[in-house]
């Protein structure tokens, strides 16, 4: 008996998080935000098993709410997958602690399988 | 008191002129004493002349006496043979002293006079003498012995005193001579002394005041070319020099100016590609995010199956991202265009009031979470413009108060008639613009604190705007406060008609 896996996505604009959504298998629990202080917010409230995390977003930056999440004691563990559209490299996103990087404009099923690998680990 | 400056080149033939006229003086002054020796020689010479002349003069009178006394004491004519030789060259030698002494008016006199007496010793003595020894010895002898003793005295006397006369004469001619020589040679030495010093000094002065200064300038070129524009030299040379250093002077600043201005525009330049680069990776961004959504599900759709609905949902999404992606390409073509400052400008009548509604409702399908208020008056609002380029403003406007105010909110939109003009207010609750950053955000590319707080745009929205309004004769502005929100402005120049009418109306300029 497997338990439904929560997923964050944090991301500013609408149509993104839908499509990320979309791209997922069902049998997901959805949380999201539309910016970082909201995604630090939720991530709190619902403990979630996997991060979506753009890096640009409003009122705090995804490197910011990166490295917060890792400072707390709670969140460490949680995987976070970093999908952005902005050019920092993958091994800077990887050296501030998330599990995977996936650049838009991003392939669904690369998403899916991120997100699976994250969640089973 | 000053003088007009005296140019370099009239310095230098002044004193060239100077020096010439100093070495010919004194050249002059050797040459005048080399006469001077030549003409001591020369009456060294004549004097010498004289003196043999009138020696010769009085061995033929001691002649003519001796020979006389002889033939008067012997009785023997054979001693007679001296005076005859005499007589015979008498003539020649007097006319040979008087001759020689022709120059000399002193000793001419004293040879007229010992010419004279001669001529009256041979008539007045020598000659009865002779007659009277023919008969009587003892007479002649008698005479001989008082009247020619007393008359060759006389004579000798005179030639002494004539010879003594010459050798003073003489002496007096070599000390004129010596003396003259002598000042002609201290003047030489003394001109030849003054030349040097004056050359020396002459070199001292080029030196100092045109082989310095050059020198300088010419270390001062070096140093220029070395790059130190900060060095000025002395502009105190003479006439030429002076303006040279004055010139070279000039010529730094004018460099040390230009370089600066280079350095400015080096700046400037550097700043614009700071923008370019950040506009690369802004529009890298901006282009990603709407065509992930296109790309991400298209895939979707071709991938999996959906019911009917969610297809067109989804399909609406799309077409809403790549709509987004066109206008944001529309920004950049905008912005090219304002850079190569060309925007056309179709003249048409726009209803301000219609254009505001119709973008009104455009922009409430895209943001749920913000209410659009429209508050216009019943009447029409028009304007002389282009619709599509003022529609593009009032979008962007809107699309701005919608993007700064993330927490949703009220958008009131209005408009208004006021002196000719037609002004256009939108108003949003949002954040509002920092001081620090008001005079700035109209400047291409400047987005302020937007892409660290995640919102999109091109930093090209409002600077697009203003260049349309100022195209079509208005202007653009804001008021805002910091965590209050922001209302901007647009005026235009009202085309005042009624409905579709064209023209300007009688109250208006």
């Amino acid at each position: 008996m497997e338990s439904r896996k929560t997923v964050l996505i944090c991301d500013d604009e609408p149509a993104l998080r839908e499509l990320i959504r979309a791209s997922l298998d069902d049998g997901y629990l959805f949380a999201e935000a539309g910016d970082g202080v909201a995604a630090l917010d939720l991530a709190g409230e619902v403990n979630p098993d996997v991060v979506i995390l753009d890096l640009m977003l409003p009122r705090l930056s995804g490197l910011e709410v990166l490295a917060r999440l890792n400072a707390d004691e709670q969140l460490r563990d949680v995987p976070v997958i970093v999908i952005t559209a902005w050019n920092e490299t993958r091994e800077d996103v990887l050296a501030a602690g998330a599990a995977d990087f996936v650049t838009k404009p991003f392939e669904p099923d690369r998403l899916r399988k991120a997100v699976r690998a994250a969640t089973e680990r | 008191m000053s003088r007009p400056p005296v140019s370099l080149q009239t310095r230098l033939l002044a004193a060239s002129v100077v020096l010439a006229v100093l070495v010919i003086g004194v050249f002059v002054a050797l040459v005048l004493a080399a006469s001077a020796a030549r003409t001591a020689t020369n009456e060294e010479a004549r004097s010498k002349n004289v003196t043999t002349s009138a020696l010769q003069l009085e061995k033929l009178v001691l002649d003519l006496e001796t020979g006389l006394r002889g033939y008067v004491l012997t009785g023997n004519a054979d001693f007679l043979q001296p005076y005859t030789s005499a007589k015979e060259l008498l003539g020649d030698a007097r006319r040979d002293l008087l001759a020689r002494t022709e120059d000399e008016p002193g000793q001419q006199k004293r040879a007229v006079a010992i010419n004279r007496s001669i001529i009256q010793y041979m008539g007045d003595y020598a000659r009865p003498v002779l007659l009277i020894a023919k008969d009587n010895l003892g007479a002649a002898k008698d005479a001989t012995q008082n009247e020619g003793t007393f008359r060759i005295d006389q004579l000798q006397r005179d030639f002494k005193n004539f010879i003594a006369a010459e050798n003073e004469l003489a002496a007096s001619h070599k000390r004129s001579a010596d003396t003259k020589s002598r000042h002609a040679i201290e003047l030489g030495v003394a001109g030849s002394v003054a030349s040097t010093i004056l050359i020396l000094l002459f070199g001292l002065y080029l030196s100092r005041s045109i082989a310095r200064p050059v020198r300088e300038a010419a270390d001062g070129a070096s140093l220029l070319a070395a790059g130190d524009l900060s060095l000025r030299l002395s502009e105190r040379g003479p006439g030429e020099v002076g303006e040279l250093t004055r010139s070279f002077n000039e010529m730094a600043g004018r460099l040390g100016e230009t370089r600066a201005e280079l350095e400015e525009q080096n700046a400037q330049l550097r700043e614009s590609e700071r923008l370019k680069s950040d506009l690369v990776n802004t529009v890298s961004h901006e282009l990603r995010t709407p065509l992930s959504g296109v790309l991400g599900f298209t895939k979707l759709l071709l991938t999996r199956d959906f019911d009917s609905e969610t297809r067109r949902h989804y399909l609406g999404i799309i077409d809403a991202q790549a709509r987004r992606l066109a206008e944001l390409i529309d920004d950049f073509l905008d912005m090219r265009r304002i850079e190569e400052g060309r925007f056309e400008r179709a003249q048409e009548l726009v209803d301000m009031v219609t254009l505001l509604r119709e973008e009104a409702q455009l922009y409430s399908l895209q943001s749920p979470k913000h209410r659009l208020a429209v508050e216009v008056g019943p009447r029409p609002l028009p304007v002389m413009g282009n619709p599509d380029r003022l529609r593009q403003v009032i979008g962007n406007l809107i699309s701005n108060a919608i993007k700064y105010s993330p927490q949703g909110g009220i958008v009131e939109i209005s408009a208004e008639a006021e002196n000719g003009s037609v002004r256009v207010e939108i108003r949003d609750e949002g954040m509002g613009i920092p001081l620090s950053q008001q005079p700035q955000i109209f400047t291409k590319f400047f987005r302020g604190d937007a892409a660290a707080s995640g919102i999109s745009g091109t930093g090209l929205g409002l600077a697009v705007s203003r260049d349309i309004v100022e195209s079509h004769g208005g202007r653009i502005g804001f008021t805002s406060a910091e965590g209050e929100g922001t209302t901007f402005f647009v005026e235009l120049p009202g085309a005042n008609g009624r409905g579709g009418e064209q023209g300007n109306s009688p109250e208006q300029s």
